[in-house]
């Protein structure tokens, strides 16, 4: 019932693991995968060379929605192989995300994530805490579009594209994705955000701003999806504030053809995607559907 | 729930040690002994740190080391610091178990002198080995006189007790009595060893785990242990026997900040 078909990938189920949760190394992933049941992972988001990150806090927590600010600690991609070779016999599609400071960068990682055993690449065009990467790129039409294409260029297996609500225009980038053959776009990276303590006076965060993602960034990343779905054709893979199968299924109405879940995995714990799917299937049944792919922009 | 953070003053200074000192909040945390709290020196950094004193007013009991902790020993009274916490799952009293035995070494004793508190609330007999390099290091022995514990000492050099590590102590202490269950915390080495002495012994035991954590809540991934998959801010950082025997990277390495491993130093 809830299997589905995202540019190509054949997934069990439409929830995926957002990239930056759980990430670290192999056995977080591999603990989603199997525990959680998530039809495929994302990696964190991978770049060239090791990197630490932001210094604590580098988190904020609220009743539902978070603030963080990690700054894309990785391994550098020679490290990270051996974590996703872990991911091998789980059958669980892994999703390599992928970041650089150069388009070269974002090529070089690509590559190496499909040498080693990738199903599919996420562009990395949505992060907005780390300088000159993620939003930087995602801002741009242009950036997008040269981004994507030479990716596209030089790997076979699909590739996707997160992209940031920090724009004038969400369509315009999404439409550089489709001309620069992107297979599907994310939608959307946390949105820059922050937490002054009233008390110490300060920003809470090392890094001062940091990303806003959770239940309050839904309403946001449901338009932006919904507004990319009546303008582009390729795959759209919704993203914000995912905790119930409810919650997902306004994606799917907006266009969507599966979720991405982070946060939510602080709040409704590893396995919340099962939670989702069940709630979903829930959903389908009640309405008198038989597969998900009826409901797929019904409200479009 | 989740812990907020939660910014308080700190209520007062305890200095234990030359390089550790106590730190109560001007809060009080409903905890478990073994569980954590992060701790933000703002402008400094956040680091976790064991939850010390839990009757009362909370504490922090702190060894200097790096940076963080260094800063954290210039702070004065009524200075301002943000607190998440009760973080983790802590250490497990268990009503069956009326004889324990509790072993720290170092800055590891911190967590274990309100397990030992509630132990002897709780009726359970108490013997504890308590280890530091030198006798002037020595923590929080009198918290545990203090609740009748039978405490043996040991210092790597002789000065206190004992000379040498608590696992030599540990070992002569098994040869001549049993216990119904074991709680370490220390380095991670010391820990290895101890629990290999408790399982040859087949004594049930718990360890505390140190990792770096970012998040400290569960969901970035920094502290998940290679071969079981545990977050140790979360399913730890306390695990029984059977559960870190599945951690193959307990007593071989850790991650650091950008997750590539670090082995320990053999000793």
């Amino acid at each position: 019932m809830l299997n589905i078909k995202v540019a190509g990938l054949e997934l069990s189920n439409p929830t995926m693991l957002a990239s930056g949760i759980m990430g670290v190394s192999g056995s977080g992933l591999k603990a989603v995968a199997v525990k959680g049941g998530a039809g495929a992972i994302v990696t964190q988001s991978i770049s060239i060379a090791p990197r630490e990150g932001h210094k604590n806090p580098t988190i904020y927590t609220m009743d539902d929605s978070l603030i963080s600010a990690f700054g894309l600690p990785n391994q550098g991609y020679l490290n990270y192989r051996e974590e996703i070779e872990q991911l091998k016999d789980t059958n669980v599609p892994v999703v390599a995300s992928v970041y650089g400071y150069g388009i070269e960068e974002y090529v070089e990682v690509a590559k190496a994530m499909e040498e080693f055993g990738a199903s599919a690449i996420e562009l990395n065009l949505a992060y907005p805490n780390a300088g000159k990467t993620g939003s930087f790129y995602g801002q741009s039409e242009h950036l997008t579009y040269e981004v994507v294409r030479a990716v596209k260029s030089k790997v076979k297996i699909p590739v996707f594209a997160k992209l940031t609500a920090n724009v004038t225009d969400i369509v315009s980038i999404a439409k550089a994705c489709e001309e620069a053959k992107a297979d599907a776009i994310v939608a959307i990276g946390p949105v820059g955000a922050m937490k002054i303590d009233i008390y110490a006076k300060k920003p809470v965060l090392a890094n001062k701003t940091g990303g806003l993602s959770g239940k309050c960034l839904k309403p946001i990343a449901v338009r932006c999806v919904y507004e990319i779905a009546k303008e582009v054709d390729i795959d759209i893979i919704g993203c914000g504030g995912v905790f119930t199968g409810e919650d997902a299924v306004e994606y799917f109405l907006a266009g969507a053809k599966a979720v991405q879940i982070g946060t939510a995995v602080l709040y409704r714990g590893i396995r919340v995607f099962k939670k989702v799917c069940r709630e979903i299937e829930s959903y389908l049944k009640s309405q008198g559907y038989s597969s998900l792919d009826e409901i797929i922009g019904l409200a479009l | 729930m989740i812990a907020k953070l939660h910014v308080t003053k700190i209520r007062e200074i305890i200095k234990e040690t030359r390089r550790i000192k106590t730190f109560i909040l001007d809060m009080k945390i409903k905890a478990q002994p073994g569980q954590f709290a992060m701790v933000w020196l703002p402008d400094v950094d956040e680091k976790p740190m064991a939850l010390s004193y839990i009757d009362g007013y909370a504490g922090i009991t702190v060894l200097k080391l790096g940076d963080f902790t260094k800063k954290l020993h210039e702070a004065k009274v009524g200075d301002i610091v943000g607190i998440r916490a009760p973080l983790g799952r802590g250490f497990k009293l268990r009503d069956e178990d009326k004889k324990i035995l509790i072993v720290g070494g170092g800055i590891g004793v911190a967590p274990l002198a309100p397990l030992a508190e509630k132990a002897v609330e709780e009726g359970k007999e108490v013997t504890a080995i308590i280890g530091a390099v030198t006798k002037s290091e020595l923590l929080f022995v009198n918290r545990f006189e203090k609740v009748g514990a039978k405490v043996y000492i040991t210092t790597d050099d002789g000065t206190a007790g004992i000379k040498g590590f608590t696992t030599d102590a540990m070992r002569m202490l098994l040869e001549k009595e049993t216990f119904d269950a074991c709680y370490i915390c220390g380095p991670e080495i010391m820990m290895v060893k101890a629990l290999e002495l408790a399982r040859a012994k087949k004594i049930p035991s718990q360890v505390s785990l140190h990792r770096y954590f970012k998040c400290g809540i569960g969901i970035c991934g920094a502290c998940v242990l290679d071969g079981c998959g545990y977050r140790v801010c979360k399913e730890g950082p306390t695990f029984w026997d059977f559960e870190i025997e599945k951690c193959s990277e307990f007593g071989s390495y850790w991650r650091n900040a950008a997750g590539v491993k670090v082995y320990f130093k053999k000793k």
